[in-house]
C-alpha cells in the first residue's frame, strides 16, 4: 500500500521525487551510471555499449533509453540526476547541454533564457 | 577548548571546480564568481582557523544508494578528491584530524544523532568545488576538514529542523573538545536551482534573498518548511539549503553577515556568505544597522 511522505506532499510539476520505492525499482540502472566514476567502466562503455549494458543487468526498456540518449526519459524512469551526470561526462555532454535537452530546447534556445547567455 | 569562530554558506556547483582547474578566474563570465570568493579567502587567511567543519552532501560518488546514510561523518587523515566521471582534478588530498573527527562523532552519537561513519573514501564536489576558493592548496591545505555528509538525494531526507538541531549538537561537540582549535562551520549547496525534469532551469532570486535574511535573523522559521516547500520555492535541488541550516544551527543567536556574493550565471544562484557571531557589548553591529535605517 502506498503511503505519502508528508515532506514531499505538493511537489511541483516537472519534478521527479527520487525516493526509496523509485530507487528500489531502478537500483541496477542507477548503479550502471554510478559505475562511470571508475576509468575501467568508462573504457568498457566506450569499447562496447551493448556488452556494458548487458553485464550491468539493464532491462530492455533501460537499454533503449541509453541507446536513444533519452535524458529526460532516463530521469522519468527513476534515475537520480547525480549519477546521470557522471555518464554525461563519458558521452561528452556538458550539464548545460543536458539541461537544454530535458527542457526540449536547443542549447542556444536554453541559453537565451539565462542571465548570462554567452556563459559556457 | 575548541571554539567556533564563524560560518560560511557556499554553493558547490561542480562547474566552479572545472572553471577553477581551467584557470578561468579572469574570464569576464566567471570573474564575478571568483572575485566574490576573494574576501572570504582573505577572511580565512586573517582568522586562520585550524578546522573547516563541512555540512555537505555526497552526490552518489563516495556512497551509493545500496547503502545511503542520512548523516555520515568522514574519519581520516587524508581524503582524495573524487573522480566523478571526468578524471582526477590534481588537488592535494583533503586533510583531516582523526582525534577531532572521532570526538565529534562520539559526542554526536552520545547526543542521539546516530551517524554513519566512512573511512578511506574520496570526497566529491560537495566539498571540493568551493574548497580551493576558500583555502590555498599549494603546497598543501593550511588546515583540516571535518566532513559531515547529509542525504539530500534519496527521500526521505532529514527534515530542515533535524539539520538545524544537528548543527546545534555540533556546536556542543566542538566546545567539549579540550584542545584549543578554532573552527569555521561551512554549509554547502544551493541557492535556487533545479537540474532535472521539465522544470530544469527554475530560479527564484526573490526567495534566495529572503532565505538569506531568514537564515541570519530567524532560522527557526526556515526549520518549519517541508522539503516540498523548498522545492517549490527554490527548485528541486535547492533542498540542499537544509545544509545551510545545519551550519546556522552551529552558530550563535545573533550574527553579522560580513560578506555576501550572489551570482546567478546560468542555472544555479551561486552564493557565498560569511557570518561572524555578534558578541554581547559589541556596539559596532547595531551602529551599522542604524546606518542602513
Amino acid at each position: 500500500m502506498f503511503t505519502q511522505n508528508p515532506q514531499t506532499l505538493g511537489m511541483p510539476e516537472g519534478t521527479y521525487v527520487f525516493d526509496l520505492r523509485t530507487c528500489n525499482r531502478r537500483l541496477a540502472f542507477n548503479r550502471f551510471f554510478w559505475n562511470m566514476i571508475r576509468p575501467e567502466a568508462r573504457e568498457a562503455f566506450w569499447q562496447d555499449e551493448e556488452a556494458a549494458m548487458a553485464s550491468a543487468g539493464l532491462d530492455d526498456e533501460e537499454k533503449a533509453l541509453v541507446r536513444a540518449r533519452d535524458w529526460l526519459g532516463i530521469v522519468q524512469s527513476g534515475v537520480n540526476f547525480f549519477v546521470l551526470e557522471k555518464w554525461a561526462r563519458v558521452v561528452r555532454k556538458t550539464n548545460l547541454e543536458v539541461y537544454a535537452i530535458m527542457r526540449g530546447e536547443s542549447l542556444e534556445e536554453f541559453m537565451q533564457t539565462r542571465a548570462v547567455p554567452h556563459a559556457r | 577548548m575548541a571554539r567556533i569562530i564563524g560560518g560560511i554558506g557556499t554553493s558547490h556547483v561542480p562547474t566552479i571546480g572545472v572553471a577553477y582547474d581551467k584557470g578561468r578566474q579572469e574570464d569576464p563570465v566567471w570573474a564575478p564568481l571568483f572575485e566574490g570568493y576573494k574576501p572570504v579567502a582573505r577572511w580565512l587567511a586573517e582568522k586562520q582557523p585550524d578546522v573547516l567543519l563541512f555540512f555537505y552532501n555526497d552526490h552518489a560518488t563516495t556512497l551509493f544508494f545500496d547503502l545511503y546514510p542520512t548523516f555520515a561523518l568522514g574519519v581520516g587523515a587524508r581524503f582524495p578528491v573524487a573522480d566523478e566521471g571526468a578524471g582526477l582534478r590534481g588537488l592535494p588530498d583533503i586533510r583531516g584530524d582523526v582525534d577531532f573527527q572521532a570526538h565529534i562523532g562520539e559526542a554526536l552519537v552520545n547526543e542521539e544523532f546516530d551517524l554513519a561513519f566512512f573511512q578511506n573514501k574520496p570526497i566529491d564536489h560537495g566539498i571540493a568545488s568551493p574548497l580551493p576558493l576558500l583555502w590555498p592548496h599549494e603546497p598543501d591545505w593550511p588546515g583540516t576538514v571535518v566532513p559531515i555528509a547529509i542525504n539530500v538525494l534519496q527521500y526521505p531526507l532529514p527534515t530542515a529542523r533535524r539539520c538545524y538541531r544537528l548543527g546545534q549538537a555540533v556546536r556542543r561537540a566542538v566546545e567539549s573538545y579540550p584542545e584549543d582549535l578554532s573552527v569555521v562551520v561551512v554549509g554547502t549547496g544551493g541557492l535556487s536551482h533545479q537540474i532535472h525534469g521539465e522544470r530544469t532551469g527554475f530560479n527564484n532570486t526573490e526567495w534566495d534573498l529572503e532565505f538569506l535574511e531568514l537564515l541570519r535573523d530567524d532560522p527557526e522559521r526556515l526549520t518549519r518548511l517541508s522539503h516540498a516547500d523548498y522545492v517549490r520555492l527554490g527548485g528541486a535541488e535547492s533542498v540542499e539549503q537544509i545544509m545551510w541550516l545545519a551550519m546556522r544551527g552551529a552558530l550563535g543567536p545573533q550574527l553579522d553577515e560580513v560578506h555576501r556574493n550572489y551570482y546567478l550565471m546560468t542555472t544555479t544562484a551561486m552564493t557565498v556568505v560569511t557570518y561572524e557571531e555578534r558578541v554581547a557589548g559589541d556596539l559596532a553591529a547595531p551602529m551599522r544597522e542604524q546606518e542602513v535605517a
